[in-house]
């Protein structure tokens, strides 16, 4: 049927087939700033664009429906100022907002938020905040936590309203402080300005975060400033940025057959009628791939964790493991092919609980001859790792203890939910190499891993990275990869791949459910004198990042407090670990890494602790918790299966972190008034405060390597080719800050690209907190080379030969654009690249360098948190959370808040609501983002981030960590706050309605 | 999959659409639910050019639109705040703006904040053909049994005092449980729940003095070995008591 459509501003006449929505037209057309989450029910919102003038998903709207209709799509909305000679409009107000703003993540949902803030202003032009939220409320963003996506939209009206606005970059935001923890100097304590609200989001009027900087940034010109995203005008306008944004003559569309059975053998496979249906051109089961063990976690080499996967298996081990690879030439005609495959099972017993995976007699998951080990690894027990660490005499510790305290925690397995799905497209290429494009957080561990799966050398693959749509973790996994790869061998042809919502749900990654018993001896004073873990994590049906993950539980989680006194010398620390197959999906790598678990139990437990002796938990906490100048306990014990190397941590803003934290969350005021805890005229609800300290890591030492290279163009502008992974962090801004900084040149003059294994130096990927730090370093390393030569020639051109000069090369500065001697003599870099590549002693100015920290300096934080509890139905709403950070010195005090926001908006679904769940059989409860809800922007607590500044001496710039640590603090924080709200003790998260009520109960009872 | 798209402007020639045999033809609303099914070959019939979005007061009756948006429903000041508070929590905004009250309760389940409120205030559907009309409350479990091809309107009574309060994870999460109470002028008190099977269930309808407690663990024992029947039960008491009161 032939529809007509007015879609910005062009009447456009369509034939589209009934069946078709309006997304798959808009596609097809090239409006690709309409993106697909996957999702069945609309509840995503990715695909909006406005229908006459209303936001709407055009993922659930047919385009038929659209037939006379006039479409917005955001490929109407502005465009970049100028095209050459073609100048144009420019980005409109609301763009212009969101890209100043820092409210451009990972930029998928961005589009989508950018049309529903054009369709609230078109008829609102002073929205409230609530106003904002409910209009973005339709979109889930799993980068931001809403709040600078909505101060942008608040801008951007007040801007059409002709209104003045302030300026983002404020002096105010950053007050002067160097940590001095040694001596106890407090910094100035913010002013307390909460008068108790009743639930709300009070509009922040300052869009930076609220900054204690050392007194080296105030120094520097791009280091510590609020610059705004490289990629965010691209991002902005929608722009085909993504891994499914292209189109390739002839793709075949792939799908995968997945079990219906926890475990099973497949005792016959029949491919006889799909392979006869019309389109089909290929289905592959195990019989015709190769059959190569191997791992899917995204790590170095050697992967520390067994070889037990296969790309296609005779058995399978969970409800959605792979059967089957068919390619067809639409969807339509691969799903048909799917049912037609005709596949006998063997029915084995599942183990569908953890504790049962080692039980003598337990159904073994992994009787593979191929498996391989690694470390302590025993498929014969069903166990995929094994952690047995002490540290000094627990148990002389314990025995010195005046009293113990041993309880038992839970933690679920929970989903990243990117709202980008796993997405790859695989081609051959002219030369014959397998071209991989693919949405990955390790495109090059991706094609090492890959290349004997597919029976390839490595340089016969290229994988390219393009912009990614959220990863936090669970693209650090070669997941879909060798299924497109696989097909384009089998098929020659190009092959693209795309998990669904319900496929994010039931076969890919997630965090590690863990049991969790803590033991904790203190004496009468508060000082701990032992702390002992056991912890039983479930890894699912294969053991990728089995070792580490749950490694790190304990590693940075029981690290936090060593004790007091000579305990604080010598601390006694326990963490042993099992890491059990089980029928379930795998778990995998989720930001936090094996560190949000750990730190539920220990903040829960700290919490009960101090409680019991009466002691201020704050003032319990820092009495034993970690300080600058100790050695970290772990560094000596273990380090992720490798060789543990002592390392001193030199710099800990824990206190200040607390200091600024507790002012701005109003603590003092009330933490100590049970009059505060009542809310008037409702007897059935209860207000608590609580509070969580918390570390996380900066990379791995010895093992990750990052890399850079710089090269001068002749108008003095640079490329940066970099292989770290940016995922929607800003990583790839941060890293131009760092370069332009050495540099002395503007953010634009630095050209960053990243990344694509056939141009861009070899980089871990992103993950373990490690981009600022070890990429950060090699750019810092490449750009001083560069710097160096363009310093020399700035000598000879400003002197002449070098021998006549009146200083040495050291001595120039770069600023500005420009070379600069002390005698204020100067060349600008444009004269330098040009003269460099075109008229004196040709040369290119270029370097590479690279970086492997032998160190890995923890951030640390304080996270608050402000709750209100319906006592009689159990129902909890954050109103409040406040975290103050120490990461060290902040390159970008934007997309740092940023990080700080999404990963507390993340942590608070880890909270109150997110949670997988199994039925008897082991298939999945949860399968879409209805029954797995994530937070929308209209049920936001108010977010406050706080940065304290230490300056890292082992970093150039004295950077540590961001990215993780806001993962690790919101759910015990919660936690302690709704103990503190009505004593209910919710030992296992998320802190549901039926747990606080049961909870509740429980004291009652008592 | 859908393999027929049709747009009458009139009533009467959607009707004749609706009333062919082959192929299986349906209404379609915002299509928010149909545009996305692959199970059946299905002809759709797509409402948007008919009249039946307006939401108007007829003396004591609020008649709305079987078109009329869920978005309406909340924007709409002539519906109480229950009312408009369930719409809300129904489906996210983008949603809203094309889903309609019609598919909303034939589309919903057990969990339907808006079919809970609904069936609390007694509403009534129109159906064409034939003018019929039915309870909502009853039809709704018994979905399968249309009395007709086509909702047109849903009617509500105005002199009416509802209440509604819903338990989520988070503000406007599906809830768990929930509870709408009616009171009418004459004493008289109707509560259905939200949180089990495929519809709400009405746990009262009478006035006087009412035996709360029994009522509830009556209407809901149907559904004693679900997943958290205790605490839900619990819960509905406590919320029709707070409700009530």
């Amino acid at each position: 049927m032939i529809i007509s459509v007015r879609i910005n501003g062009v009447t456009k006449e369509w034939e589209v087939s009934p069946a078709e929505t309006l997304l798959m037209r808009l596609r097809k057309e090239g409006y690709f700033g309409a993106k697909f989450g996957g999702c069945s029910q609309g509840e995503c919102g990715a695909c909006a664009v406005l229908l006459g003038g209303v936001a709407i998903n055009s993922c659930c709207m047919l385009a038929a429906q659209a037939d006379g209709h006039e479409i917005t799509t955001i490929e109407g909305i502005g465009e970049y100022p100028d095209h050459g000679w073609r100048k144009t409009e420019g980005l409109h107000v609301i763009q212009q907002a969101f890209v100043e703003t820092g409210a451009i993540q990972c930029g998928y949902c961005t589009p989508a938020m950018v049309l529903a803030a054009k369709s609230l202003l078109a008829h609102n032009s002073a929205p409230t905040e609530e106003e904002v939220r409910e209009a973005l409320s339709g979109i889930l963003c799993r980068c931001t936590g809403y709040l600078k996506p909505v101060q942008a939209i608040l801008r951007a009206a007040a801007i059409l309203r002709g209104e003045d606005v302030p300026p983002i970059h404020t002096e105010e935001a950053y007050l002067p402080f160097e940590p001095t923890p040694e001596a106890g100097i407090q910094p100035p304590a913010a002013p307390f300005e909460d008068t108790f609200p009743d639930r709300g989001v009070a509009t922040q009027a300052r869009v930076m975060p609220q900054m204690w900087v050392t007194s080296k940034t105030k120094t520097w010109k791009k280091v510590g400033q609020p610059e705004a995203k490289v990629d965010a005008v691209k991002l902005v306008q929608g722009k085909p940025a993504f891994t499914d944004d292209i189109e390739m003559r002839g793709t075949l569309i792939a799908q995968v057959l997945r079990s219906p059975h926890a475990h099973a053998l497949i005792k016959n496979i029949n491919v006889e009628k799909a392979l006869a249906l019309p389109g089909v051109a290929t289905v592959l089961t195990y019989k015709d791939v190769p059959r190569v063990v191997y791992s899917t976690a995204g790590q170095s080499d050697p992967i520390p964790g067994p070889l037990d996967t296969f790309s296609l298996d005779k058995k399978v081990r969970f409800v959605g493991d792979r059967v089957a690879f068919i390619a067809a030439e639409n969807e339509e005609i691969a799903k048909t092919a799917m049912e037609l495959i005709e596949v006998e099972y063997e029915v084995l017993p599942a183990v569908l609980d953890a504790a049962d995976a080692m039980a003598e007699g337990a159904q073994i998951l992994h009787d593979e001859p191929e498996y391989v080990n690694f470390a302590e690894s025993d498929p014969s027990k069903n166990l995929a790792a094994h952690i047995r660490i002490d540290i000094g005499d627990v148990e002389k510790g314990f025995a010195e203890a005046d009293k113990i305290y041993e309880f038992d925690y839970e933690v679920p397995k929970v989903q990243q939910a990117h709202i980008e799905p796993h997405v790859v497209i695989s081609y051959w290429d002219e030369d014959d190499r397998l071209v991989i494009r693919t949405s990955t957080q390790v495109p090059f561990h991706a094609r090492r891993q890959l290349a004997p799966v597919l029976g390839l050398p490595i340089k016969r693959i290229r994988v390219i990275k393009p912009r990614i749509g959220g990863g936090f973790g669970g693209k650090q996994e070669v997941l879909v990869e060798d299924v497109a790869a696989h097909l384009t061998i089998a098929t020659g042809k190009p092959v693209r791949y795309e998990y669904t919502r319900e496929e994010e749900f039931i076969a890919a990654r997630s965090r590690h459910p863990m049991r969790i018993r803590l033991k904790t001896g203190v004496k009468r004073d508060g000082t701990i004198t032992a702390n002992a873990m056991y912890c039983l994590s479930d890894t699912g049906a294969y053991g990728c990042h089995a070792l580490t993950v749950t490694g790190n539980t304990g590693h940075k989680a029981m690290a936090l407090y060593v004790g007091d006194g000579e305990y604080r010398k010598s601390p006694n620390i326990r963490f042993y670990a099992d890491v059990v197959y089980t029928n379930h999906p795998p778990a995998g790598a989720f930001r936090g890494y094996g560190v949000p678990q750990g730190f539920w139990s220990v903040e829960r437990q700290m919490e009960r602790i101090a409680r019991d002796l009466r002691m201020d938990p704050i003032q319990f906490r820092l009495k034993n918790a970690l300080r600058a100048g100790e050695l970290h306990p772990f560094s000596t014990a273990w380090s992720e299966g490798r060789e543990p190397r002592p390392e001193i941590i030199h710099t800990v803003g824990l206190e200040e972190c607390v200091h600024q934290g507790k002012a701005a969350i109003g603590w003092e005021q009330k933490y100590p008034d049970p009059q505060w805890r009542s809310v008037p005229g409702k007897p059935h609800l209860r207000r608590g405060i609580g509070v969580a300290l918390v570390m996380q890591g900066t990379a791995i030492p010895y093992l990750d390597l990052g890399g850079a290279s710089i090269k001068m163009n002749d108008d003095g502008s640079f490329n940066l080719l970099v292989g770290a992974t940016d995922l929607g962090t800003g990583s790839d801004t941060v890293l131009a800050q760092l370069a332009a900084e050495v540099l002395g040149v503007r953010l634009e003059d630095i050209l960053i690209y990243s990344s694509d294994t056939d141009f861009t130096p070899f980089d871990k990927g992103a993950y373990a907190s490690s981009t600022t730090y070890i990429s950060g370093t090699a750019v810092v390393r490449a750009a001083e080379k560069v710097a160096a030569r363009i310093r020399q020639r700035a000598i000879r051109m400003l002197y002449g030969d070098k021998e006549e000069a009146p200083y040495t090369a050291d001595e120039i500065i770069l600023e500005e654009g420009k070379a600069v001697a002390p005698d204020g003599k100067s060349v600008t870099l444009a004269e330098i690249g040009h003269n460099a590549l075109h008229h004196t002693n040709q040369e290119q100015i270029m370097a590479v360098d690279s970086y492997v920290s032998p160190v890995s300096p923890p951030p640390f934080a304080a996270q608050f948190a402000e709750v209100t509890v319906d006592i009689e139905t159990g129902k909890v709403v954050v109103d409040k959370l406040v975290m103050a950070v120490d990461s060290g010195v902040i390159v970008n005090p934007l997309t740092a808040s940023g990080q700080i926001e999404g990963g507390m908006t993340q942590a608070l679904g880890y909270a109150v609501c997110e949670e997988m769940r199994y039925d008897e059989k082991g298939s999945p409860i949860e399968r879409d983002l209805v029954d797995y809800h994530i937070f929308r922007a209209n049920e936001m607590p108010e977010l406050t981030t706080l940065f304290v500044e230490t300056f890292e001496p082992s970093h150039p710039f004295g950077v540590k960590a961001v990215a993780e640590i806001p993962m690790d603090g919101v759910a015990p924080a919660v936690g302690n706050a709704i103990l503190d709200a009505c004593g209910a003790q919710v030992d296992a998260n998320p802190a549901t309605p039926p747990r606080v009520w049961e909870a509740i109960q429980a004291v009652r009872q008592k | 999959m859908i393999v027929e798209y049709h747009r009458p402007k009139t009533v009467e020639a959607a009707l004749q659409l609706l009333g062919r045999q082959k192929p299986k033809t349906v209404p379609l609303g915002g299509g928010t639910v149909l545009s996305r099914q692959a199970t059946e070959n299905l002809a759709v019939v797509d409402l948007q050019d008919l009249p039946l979005d307006k939401i108007e007061k007829q003396d004591a009756q609020l008649v709305i639109g079987a078109t009329t948006t869920l978005q309406a429903l909340v924007d709409s000041p002539l519906l109480a705040d229950a009312l408009r508070q369930a719409a809300a929590l129904e489906a996210n905004v983008n949603l809203r703006q094309v889903a309609t009250i019609a598919g909303a309760l034939v589309s919903g389940d057990g969990r339907s904040p808006l079919a809970t409120v609904l069936s609390a205030m007694e509403a009534f559907m129109l159906w064409q053909p034939g003018d019929v009309k039915n309870s909502l409350g009853e039809w709704l479990p018994n979905r399968s049994k249309v009395p007709g091809k086509l909702i047109i309107q849903v009617w509500l009574p105005t002199d009416v005092t509802v209440k509604a309060e819903f338990v989520g994870r988070t503000p406007v999460d599906v809830p768990l449980v929930g509870v709408a109470v009616c009171r009418w002028r004459s004493g008289r008190i109707r509560a259905a729940v939200c949180g089990f099977g495929a519809a709400p269930l009405l746990v009262l309808d009478g006035s006087g003095t009412i035996d709360i407690e029994s009522r509830v663990e009556n209407a809901c024992s149907h559904y004693y070995k679900t997943n958290l029947f205790t605490y839900k039960l619990k819960i509905i008491k406590t919320l029709i008591q707070r409700l009530l009161n």
